[in-house]
């Protein structure tokens, strides 16, 4: 279904989502994030992309598993946690965040379904706003089998047309939150369409990085396992781990007691993000580490996203939203690492 | 598997038994969970075991899946976990959670000769898959056992080891002469090489420190064994024991998930990091 939305009804709209919590991006000191808005008319869809990706929502950065409690370490209770039972819609998703979603649909989904991660899923539609220009210089989605107006992993993407949006419902749940109040929407004519598809050309062809080779990557990357490639692409690296939290599809993590009192005992079990450009993310307790050196470490991060997750689940575990280029503070750019990596003999 | 499967289950420790002393202390926890579950598994798979309030590690079991009153983990102090476990005394209650990983592939090894060698700790997950077969002994060829560790004090299951000799031949080995020891004096690799086990109609499990492993793998290829004869375990860092993670991989491979237990000619096709 198309619709037309004008600007000025989108805090209608907006008022009558009141069975959900709704998130929007709002502009804080060090950018823009996610978060909770009260006022409809406070949301506000002119803007770049968040800081952290659409994952802090889903994925959240800590997230309580379970607590344990015991008196005298012989009658413990634990007790699960899952996350609450609201409802959220969210808007102003990029397509590139989106996407990224689904890539983690996969990882907590499969053999072992991950509750917690389910539960918010399930509880969340996503709102996306397409990208008529790309929101940074860093941008590629559409080198890595993306594109600005992609609808994966979204329920409604949006388009803005100046004074109104566009709006497609991608699921039924997106149809559902198009069910409100009859004259919001208009039904899009030949005009809003054509509209649309002039601004996707126009977007596509803005964006300048690319990925040569894109296809063949899994078996560049395996040619190259063993070269000093990756000694000399990692020099700089700080092993601050940006990259990997700032990224909207990486997903490993930690779990970790922490305790609030010793006797009686009673702490929480927590999930947090993690980062395999940590040195002890791999680390025995004997001291042995496969991954020792930072060239092992940027080797894997390149080679999860574009070689054993193509293996796994026949995608790259990278959307291009450009934030890893963006923010590293020594300037290691994933999109050049990959075109280096074509070129390289050595 | 229970529905969320980061929740253990509560279990008893009912028995300890001091396998090793020392800095590097191992021992023998057998365990009985406290409610009844689903908690079935096969020889090779491992479990996450929770000290409550300092966290999880993942454990083999050491016991066989014929024995049906408790389980048995054999573990080393090392880290913040194994060390909180070395602490607790009988009657404690851990958390269990699994059983995670793939298994040794016992069904079709019936009707050949089977060759353990382990080092060290490496024997708790032979243990398991050695006892297993054992249960159906008569399905099976020739059994040997070639063990060692660093000193005689440093090998685990002693008394067990010497009950086995009525049902298999067992080989021990220690690393340096000590006084009062009548067998191999070397390393497990060197007895392996003495001892000459034929490939003909055989499967090689090995499990025990990397270095052991590499050299046994020499080793057996010299004796020319084929690559998808010899089977080992590997180990590596893990924290949530169903693939998701991500630090326990091995290429695509994730040890948790997909091992532990691999064949030579497996493990030689994955990204040599580990």
């Amino acid at each position: 279904m198309e619709n037309i939305l004008t600007k000025q009804a989108l805090p209608r709209w907006i008022e009558q989502l009141d069975a959900y919590q709704i998130y929007a991006p709002v502009r804080e000191q060090e950018g823009w994030k996610y978060a909770i808005v009260d006022t409809p008319d406070s949301v506000t869809l002119d803007y770049p992309n968040t800081v952290l990706s659409l994952k802090s929502i889903l994925f959240p950065q800590r997230e309580v598993f379970l607590e344990f409690h015991s008196q005298n370490g012989r009658d413990l209770e634990v007790e699960e946690l899952l996350p609450g039972d609201a409802q959220s819609v969210i808007f102003g998703v990029r397509p590139c965040d989106a996407k990224a979603i689904s890539l983690m649909d996969k990882v907590f989904g499969g053999d072992y379904i991950d509750n917690y991660y389910w539960k918010r899923r399930n509880q969340t539609r996503l709102i996306g706003l397409a990208c008529n220009e790309p929101v940074s210089p860093d941008c590629f989605c559409n080198a890595v089998d993306g594109a600005p107006y992609s609808t994966e992993g979204l329920d409604i993407l949006m388009t803005d047309l100046g004074d109104r949006y566009f709006l497609e419902s991608v699921t039924e749940k997106g149809e559902e939150l198009l069910a409100v109040e009859d004259d919001l929407f208009q039904e899009a004519g030949k005009k809003d369409q054509k509209a649309v598809k002039d601004l996707r050309s126009g977007a596509e062809k803005k964006f300048e990085r690319k990925i040569p080779e894109l296809q063949n990557m899994p078996e560049i990357l395996a040619n190259l396992f063993d070269s000093d490639f990756w000694e000399q692409e990692s020099m700089s690296c700080i092993r601050c781990g940006i990259c990997t939290y700032l990224c909207p599809s990486c997903h490993c993590f930690d779990i970790n007691d922490e305790v609030e009192t010793a006797a009686p005992l009673k702490g929480v079990r927590v999930r947090t993000w993690d980062t395999c450009q940590f040195p002890d993310f791999t680390m025995h307790s004997s001291g042995h580490n496969p991954r020792s050196d930072r060239a092992a470490r940027l080797r894997q991060r390149v080679s999860h996203k574009y070689r054993y997750f193509p293996e796994q689940y026949d995608a790259f575990l990278c959307t291009g939203c450009g934030r890893c280029i963006d923010k590293c503070p020594v300037g290691i750019d994933i999109v050049e690492v990959l075109n280096k990596a074509v070129d390289y003999e050595g | 598997m229970k529905d969320n499967p980061y929740l253990p289950e509560l279990a008893r420790i009912v028995e300890i038994k001091e396998e090793v002393g020392g800095e590097r202390a191992i021992k023998s926890f057998r365990t009985q969970f406290i409610r009844e579950n689903g908690f079935s598994f096969q020889c090779g798979q491992c479990a996450m075991l929770s000290v409550f309030g300092r966290g999880e590690s993942m454990i083999s079991i050491s016991s066989s899946p014929y024995t049906s009153d408790y389980h048995q983990f054999s573990i080393m102090k090392m880290g913040r976990v194994t060390t909180a476990l070395h602490d607790m005394q009988e009657n404690d209650i851990i958390g269990i959670r699994g059983p995670f990983g793939n298994a040794f592939p016992v069904d079709q090894w019936k009707g050949k000769n089977l060759i353990f060698i382990g080092g060290g700790i490496g024997l708790a997950p032979i243990w398991s898959v050695l006892h297993t077969a054992l249960h159906e002994q008569e399905d099976y060829g020739d059994f040997t056992l070639i063990y060692g560790a660093r000193t005689s004090g440093h090998l685990v299951f002693k008394d067990e080891l010497e009950e086995l000799r009525d049902k298999m031949t067992v080989y021990l080995s220690v690393d340096e002469e000590e006084s009062g020891w009548e067998e191999f004096v070397g390393f497990v690799p060197q007895n392996v090489t003495e001892k000459k086990p034929s490939p003909e109609n055989a499967i090689a499990v090995t499990c025990g420190p990397p270095i052991m492993i590499k050299y046994v793998i020499q080793a057996l290829q010299d004796l020319e064994f084929d690559d998808s004869q010899i089977y080992t375990t590997i180990e590596n860092k893990m924290k949530c024991g169903i693939g998701k993670c991500g630090r326990c991989n091995i290429g695509s491979h994730y040890v948790c998930k997909d091992g532990p237990v691999y064949s030579w000619a497996e493990l030689k096709q994955l990204p040599q990091e580990y």
